[in-house]
């Protein structure tokens, strides 16, 4: 710990250490380079369109702050009013990339770029998830996300962003593998372990086959989930087991195997090397189908982004995550489940990832209906789903007082919802959100425990 | 005649329109040649274009989000949207050489007066909104009201045989200037308008196509 107390930059929080914001240095020039870059079609035609639009077309109407989680839990603080934060690059736009603003800046509200403004701006694109629920109700479908992770990704062009997310994020899982930097002797170490908890918990033991080549599925987690979520892993093997597929999980050994692309959360080009790698893996293990496991920023990655990154003769597999397969497996008989065996009653979150911006909403529900005689839905729901604020990197980000910060703002409009369903247990698909359940459970002193949706379901099965 | 008037009347309208039009052609052309973003849609969405189409058209005529979301400024903003359609109507009905014309031009014309002030006083109150305005939002709203309030109490709105006289000379190219001497001002601010908003936030209703029908609502389908 060092002694003297950090930098205020913005609020009472500091995601960015002082090593990687670099207060005291002149960016301002650097920053004004990569957002020029940024406005340029050929340069970013990954996000040109949303962008510019969203940019250029709001009209001012306040709508978004409406629905925004962080600014109603924080009594409506004006800095965290979802236009104040993307009016801070727009103003910057404005001032250095359009005529009127260069003409008449007081009049379109334009204004000059400090190191302060810089220093805050940093800050402020990590109070917001990109959860995206404002862009889905507003009225011109101005998306206030896109200008984040937007901005996300100039401060990345010129080497700001958080250790979780690069230096412990994407650089380590391309070196590694894996974002947890687990080697595959560590790997397969684990898998041993898993299966014989397996065998202790329901009696029978089972094999998890790992880097098979040629399977049909290969079930990638969030590399996390061995760790902390090990219930989740356990499940989705015990399901595969149960339907009799040719399956394989994959080790270090074969490439990539965490399903996690923290690219998503802040940079293009860290997005596309995470996602070329995966295909790599996935084709060298020769495998037909790439199943996500419980992850929802994986699940958007693999699912939806790739689409127009990667042409189709370029992956020659299938993506399809697990709660499809488990879903149809149910529904097809190829499973079968006994409800009692999950009596307490069940709520269901609607992860941003995999509701909003998936359209996974049925799926987890008819799971969870067959295996639980007790489901609960939370209020909102499916598309107007709260973040749980563990997203766009924020479960992983604790440092500079930000648990808190998640705590007390998502945290705190999620916990009065899960109180209000009574349930016993808050399922759901995504390892961000689970980590931020975690902390909220227990911060918030809540009488219940978050589940995997495989974990009740392989509780739920019948041999 | 002098040659203000000259201007205003029998040039100027051309001017303008080719503004308009190629000013928001220009942004059109130029936004739908955009390279193709990554997907980057919202769940649900409507599939096919008669679902679409639905939605569309929904949310043009009774703006659902801020009635569903932001109600206070659904009324406001209600009230100026059809005030604008409503003029639009004007024009066609008054070009077809219907009589009630002129009632279509004057509810339109106070709608969009009602509209903008009340939007302007919202604006104006209201510190949430307040305190993410630039003086050019302003500035907008007072346009519109400058526009609808001279529109209406020069009694162009509703001196329709002589707007229409004055409308069909401008569309067969044969000016004619001298007849619409009582309506230099509130031409002139249209002309402006016209002019004006391709190059402004005002082209949304042109932008929104794009943040619907290839973000929103994707191209999956
Ligand atoms: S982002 Fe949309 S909802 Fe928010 S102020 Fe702008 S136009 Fe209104
Ligand atoms: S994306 Fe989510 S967190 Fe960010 S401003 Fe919009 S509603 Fe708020």
């Amino acid at each position: 710990m060092s002694a003297v107390a950090v930098q205020k930059v913005f609020d009472e929080y500091r995601v960015l250490s002082d090593e990687v914001l670099k207060p005291g240095e002149p960016r301002v020039e650097k920053f004004l380079r990569a957002m020029r870059k940024s406005l340029q079609q050929k340069e970013n035609w990954t996000f040109w369109l949303p962008y510019t639009l969203s940019l250029d077309t709001c009209m001012k109407c306040g709508t978004c702050a409406e629905v925004c989680p962080v600014y109603q839990a924080t009594g409506r603080k004006e800095i965290y009013h979802p236009v104040y934060r993307t009016d801070m690059l727009r103003k910057i736009y404005k001032r250095y990339f359009t005529l009127p603003g260069k003409l008449f800046p007081w009049l379109v509200g334009a204004e000059d770029l400090t190191e302060e403004k810089l220093n805050a701006l940093a800050e402020n694109v990590y109070r917001c998830t990109i959860c995206r629920r404002c862009s889905y109700v507003c009225p011109v479908a101005i998306d206030n996300g896109v200008i984040v992770r937007e901005a996300r990704k100039i401060f990345d062009a010129i080497g700001i962003a958080p250790d979780e997310l690069k230096k412990k994020g994407t650089r380590l899982q391309l070196q590694a593998g894996n974002a947890t930097g687990m080697p595959a002797v560590a790997f397969l170490d684990m898998v041993e372990f898993l299966e014989d908890e397996i065998e202790e918990t329901r009696g029978y033991r089972i094999k998890i086959p790992v880097d098979k080549e040629g399977a049909e599925f290969l079930l990638m987690h969030n590399a996390g989930d061995y760790l902390a979520f090990a219930e989740t892993v356990m499940g989705a093997a015990e399901v595969m087991h149960a339907a009799g597929v040719d399956w394989t999980l994959n080790s270090p050994n074969t490439g990539i195997n965490d399903a996690v692309n923290y690219g998503v959360f802040y940079s293009d080009v860290e997005f596309s090397a995470v996602i070329k790698a995966h295909v790599e893996t996935a084709r060298k293990l020769g495998i037909k189908k790439l199943v996500v496991g419980e992850c929802g920023h994986a699940f958007e990655a693999l699912k939806y982004l790739i689409l127009r990154l990667i042409p189709p003769e370029e992956r020659p597999f299938e993506v399809i995550s697990i709660l499809e397969l488990e879903d149809r497996w149910i529904r097809e008989g190829r499973i079968k489940v006994d409800p009692q065996k999950n009596p307490e009653p069940v709520t269901f979150h609607d992860s941003c990832k995999l509701g909003r911006l998936g359209g996974m909403f049925e799926e987890p529900r008819r799971i969870l209906k067959a295996c639980c005689p007790d489901f609960r839905e939370m209020t909102p729901n499916r598309e107007m789903s709260l973040c749980c604020g563990g997203g766009s990197g924020f479960a992983i980000m604790e440092k500079g007082g930000f648990l808190k910060f998640r705590m007390e703002t998502y945290g705190r409009l999620k916990a009065g919802q899960l109180k209000a369903t009574g349930a016993k247990v808050v399922a759901c698909a995504c390892s961000n959100c689970k980590a931020q359940f975690r902390e909220i459970i227990n911060y918030h002193k809540l009488p219940m425990r978050y589940a995997g949706v495989s974990e009740l379901l392989a509780n739920a099965l019948v041999r | 005649m002098d040659f203000g008037h000259y201007l205003i009347a029998g040039v100027m309208p051309y001017v303008a329109v080719a503004f308009f039009v190629f000013g928001l052609g220009y942004r059109i052309v130029y936004w739908s040649k955009a390279p193709m973003h990554l997907h980057w849609e919202l769940f649900p969405y409507p599939h096919t274009m008669l679902e679409q189409l639905k939605e569309m058209i929904t949310e043009v005529l009774t703006l659902h989000s801020l009635y569903r979301f932001n109600r206070k400024h659904w009324l406001p903003s209600l009230m100026m949207h059809w005030g604008f359609y409503l003029l639009v109507g004007w024009l066609v009905v008054l070009l077809l050489g219907f009589s009630f014309a002129a009632y279509v031009g004057t509810t339109g014309g106070v709608l969009v007066l009602a509209g903008s002030f009340s939007l302007f006083l919202l604006r104006l109150l209201d510190a949430e909104v307040r305190k993410i305005s630039a003086p050019v939002e302003y500035i907008n709203l007072i346009f519109v009201f400058t526009l609808a309030s001279s529109g209406l109490f020069s009694g162009f709105l509703g001196d329709i045989q002589l707007v229409r006289s004055y409308f069909l000379s401008l569309l067969t190219f044969k000016p004619d200037a001298s007849i619409a001497a009582d309506y230099l001002i509130p031409l002139l601010l249209f002309e402006l308008f016209l002019i004006y908003i391709p190059f402004t936030r005002m082209a949304h209703f042109a932008a929104k196509f794009f943040t619907y029908h290839k973000i929103k609502w994707g191209e999956l389908h």
